[in-house]
């Protein structure tokens, strides 16, 4: 965002921020009795049993819980930005692992499923995806280019396609694909079924990417290569298409992160990937909370890694350009 | 090319203008254009903005489509449904106000490209005729760099070069000038001289009134989408014969 | 009993998208020569509904089902595969020869048998009333007008309606012995039983459910109490597509087979520890 030169006081240090957030959050604390924690426990010799310390006791943690989360903003405050970054991220993450905790895993039940989770669910997942993408591409090239074009048909064609399969849930999708086709008599596989359903909705969905651009490229490049007597095709593959890429691959980056948590849609055509393995495999000892947690913590993993590859093929792009 | 100018004098017209009109919906841009140019023949296109020079000469690849009159180009008339449209382009040169250069593309591969994918010329022989081109514009030693790592002046050149690498019997120039910073406005007016000289049919829309004294066989005033004046230079800038040529002048040449 | 349910989409829009397309069935013999040309027999059923079917620890399918249908494609002597399809994409019919057979501990109502057919039933299982450990209640009729639970569109929930017909010969008669203030109904009764954890009365008050699923529950430390004599016995029937009935013939006799000489007794007892090849 617009860095501007001055430097404002920091919102977390003003005395009214400090107080609202203190109220705040010990009211909240005190709404939902957290007497019974572990702060609590360490607060005993205040409070005597925690158990029995009453309206006194509830007050008192509720107050020093505030107190701890208020000090806690007010040094983070005090740090560099980057250092501050980095701070609130390890607090949230820690947080949100605690709550794991309370879930009461069975982390040997996890360990001896995990290894089967990235084999079979982690690589069917991810090439599902990559092959629906690719599909996804070429559909959208051709999408992108008729709707530009004035061919009416070819305009109406493309449209009708964007307009349907943007229109329709992709679950839906999948069922009418994997359960429609073979009522035509072509019976297909589920995960070609899945696959065809992905590339057909994020092709829909890529064909605007496409568009934009596409259109993105300037008049000036169109008239220069029509002036030198290029016709359309070539100055589409040879001229307009090579700088659309560019633009477009960032984008087309993101839709690939989105669809591969959209893939677990294919399990319900029994695909064995990620999301059907988080479902299934602990069903036969009841530990479905450890396999649905290991794989949330898969798709977050992957998700990381995919947006960190993607920003820095944007740092790429956006250098190549300038 | 020198062959070219000998021919010129005596030939019929290569571009033929005749009672042409073009409107922007209900707003009439051009009105009853006629406009003949000999081969060798060298134009230069003045008016204040909005006087549809511009318009005028992007006619004549039809880049742009009139509406009224016909156009005639080399003996081939320009409509609406010719088949022969690309074939015609490649024997006019642009050049634009904003170069139009092909980013992606090196400098070498934008003056290759059309000989190589249009005429289906050999990348040795292109590449002959590349190098032949950079050289009269003066910086061969670009040939491998890519377009935004030039100045604006260079770029225009390359695009010169570009068009001329397809051998074009005209060659239309769109304020080739006006983009570019002013201590490059010389180095580009220096090509398009030397390129005058020999004997090349052009047409160009510039303000440059130091060019049009020094090279143009003819200087066409146009306002208000009509041919006002007509005259060879010397003429034209001593002893203007309307108020509005008078007028533009005393503007132009005030600074 | 196993419910429509387990997944998310109902059943309902399934067989809705169906309906748009014409139906096309299997020829007489088709299905049958199609398995024995091909030397393989694929079966579908659920990845996800132990002791019956699910994923095993070395990550392949395992459980009675699984195992019922391994010695059918045994005694037919092909191979076999298991595809693993959404439940109700099952129960929709209309197969189109992707798998030849279901074992999935399917009940035959009236609505499923016109789109499948139900060449043999392979046992019964007892439908039960389930209580937390903290509840108070000791028989059925002290759960009158509370609050149960079942899987969606399961023959338990339509059991708790009033509305269960099992029109399979040999299946007892039962009677009503229980009527709910209202029904919690919920895709999967995996999340009945997880809502009943949560404590008697938190979010429900009971619940009906396959033995064999209670008990496994109860081994896996869920606070469940059963509560008096079954409510009703429900056939479980392998089903294949309609219109082949060399295949029908073949699967019953290999059933009646299988029945005769006691092996679905001996799995029965291996997965359940009881035998419900026959109802008590």
């Amino acid at each position: 965002m617009y860095a501007d030169t001055v430097i404002a006081d920091k919102l977390v240090h003003k005395p009214h921020f400090i107080i609202g957030l203190l109220v705040a959050a010990g009211a909240l604390f005190f709404l939902f009795n957290i007497t019974d924690s572990f702060l609590g426990h360490v607060l005993s010799p205040v409070i005597g049993d925690p158990a029995s310390s009453g309206l006194y006791g509830r007050f008192v943690v509720a107050f020093m819980a505030a107190l701890l989360l208020v000090i806690n903003i007010v040094i983070i405050g005090f740090f560099p930005r980057k250092l501050q970054i980095l701070a609130v991220w390890m607090e949230l993450l820690l947080l949100a692992l605690t709550l794991g905790i309370v879930f009461n895993l069975d982390l040997a039940f996890i360990k001896s499923k995990l290894w089967f989770m990235i084999t079979q669910g982690v690589f069917t997942t991810l090439y599902v995806s990559a092959i629906s993408i690719v599909i996804a591409s070429i559909l959208a090239i051709i999408g992108a280019v008729a709707k530009l074009s004035d061919n009416g048909f070819a305009f109406a064609i493309a449209s009708f396609y964007t307009s349907l399969f943007r229109g329709l849930p992709l679950l839906m999708q999948v069922y009418i694909i994997y359960l429609g086709l073979p009522q035509l008599g072509y019976v297909v596989d589920a995960i070609p079924a899945g696959i065809a359903a992905l590339s057909l909705c994020y092709g829909a969905y890529m064909t605007e990417i496409f568009r934009a651009g596409i259109e993105s490229v300037s008049r000036g490049q169109w008239e220069g290569s029509r002036a030198m007597g290029f016709k359309f095709g070539l100055t589409m593959r040879k001229i307009i298409l090579p700088q659309a890429i560019p633009l477009i691959i960032p984008p087309t980056g993101n839709q690939f992160i989105a669809m591969l948590k959209d893939s677990s849609l294919v399990s319900v055509i029994g695909v064995w990937e990620l999301m059907f393995l988080s479902r299934t495999l602990g069903v036969k000892t009841f530990q479905h909370i450890e396999m649905l947690m290991t794989g949330a913590l898969i798709y977050w993993i992957l998700t990381i890694i995919l947006e960190a590859i993607q920003s820095r093929i944007e740092a790429h792009y956006r250098k190549q350009r300038s | 090319m020198s062959d070219l100018t000998q021919e010129s004098t005596n030939s019929s017209p290569i571009i033929s203008i005749s009672d042409m009109s073009k409107w922007y919906g209900t707003f009439k841009v051009l009105t009853d254009i006629n406009l003949d140019v000999k081969l060798g023949e060298r134009l230069v296109i003045c008016g204040p903005s909005g006087s549809g020079k511009s318009t005028l000469i992007r006619c004549l690849n039809r880049l742009e489509a009139h509406q009224k009159g016909s156009i005639m180009i080399d003996g081939v008339e320009l409509h609406d449904r010719m088949k022969d449209v690309d074939k015609l382009r490649t024997e006019i040169g642009m050049v634009f106000q904003s170069f139009n250069l092909f980013p992606h593309l090196t400098v070498l591969e934008n003056l290759t490209a059309a000989p190589m994918w249009v005429r289906g010329e050999s990348e040795s022989e292109a590449k002959k005729t590349a190098m032949f081109y950079l050289e009269r514009v003066k910086i061969p030693e670009q040939a491998d760099k890519y377009p935004r790592q030039l100045s604006g002046g260079q770029q225009q050149r390359v695009a010169i070069a570009r068009s001329l690498c397809m051998n074009p019997k005209v060659m239309l120039f769109d304020e080739p000038t006006s983009a570019l910073d002013p201590e490059m406005v010389s180095e580009v007016l220096e090509v398009m001289t030397d390129l005058a000289e020999t004997g090349m049919t052009m047409l160009c829309v510039t303000h440059e009134m130091g060019f049009a004294r020094k090279v143009a066989d003819r200087v066409i005033f146009m306002d208000e989408g009509k041919i006002i004046e007509e005259n060879e230079p010397n003429e034209f800038f001593t002893n203007p014969q309307s108020e509005r040529t008078k007028l533009f002048l005393s503007q132009i040449l005030q600074h | 009993m196993k419910k429509s349910i387990k997944k998310h989409i109902s059943l309902l829009s399934v067989t809705a998208i169906i309906s748009l397309f014409v139906s096309l069935s299997a020829s007489a013999g088709e299905s049958l020569d199609r398995i024995m040309s091909n030397n393989l027999l694929k079966v579908a059923t659920s990845a996800s509904w132990a002791p019956q079917s699910f994923i095993n620890d070395d990550n392949v399918m395992d459980g009675f089902d699984v195992n019922v249908a391994q010695e059918i494609a045994k005694r037919l002597g092909v191979d076999i595969e298991f595809v693993t399809p959404d439940w109700a994409v099952i129960t929709a019919g209309r197969w189109n020869g992707r798998w030849d057979m279901s074992v999935g501990s399917m009940t035959p109502t009236g609505d499923r048998a016109k789109v499948l057919s139900f060449p043999a039933i392979y046992y019964y299982t007892p439908a039960v009333l389930v209580v937390h450990n903290d509840s108070k209640a000791q028989s059925a009729a002290d759960l009158n007008d509370k609050k149960l639970g079942a899987g969606s569109s399961s023959t338990f929930e339509l059991y708790l309606q009033h509305d269960l017909t099992i029109d399979a010969v040999g299946a007892p008669a039962f009677t009503y012995d229980i009527t709910p203030a209202s029904i919690l109904s919920l895709p999967t009764s995996q999340a009945v039983m997880d809502d009943l954890r949560l404590g008697d009365g938190v979010r429900v008050d009971g619940l009906v459910d396959a033995l064999p699923a209670v008990n496994g529950a109860i081994e896996s430390g869920y606070p469940f109490r059963v509560i008096g004599e079954p409510l009703f016995y429900e056939p479980l029937a392998i089903a294949v597509d309609k219109g082949d009935a060399e295949l029908d013939a073949k699967i019953a006799s290999i059933v009646a087979e299988m029945k005769a000489e006691g092996v679905l007794s001996e799995l029965s007892k291996k997965w359940y520890g009881i035998d419900y090849t026959a109802t008590q």
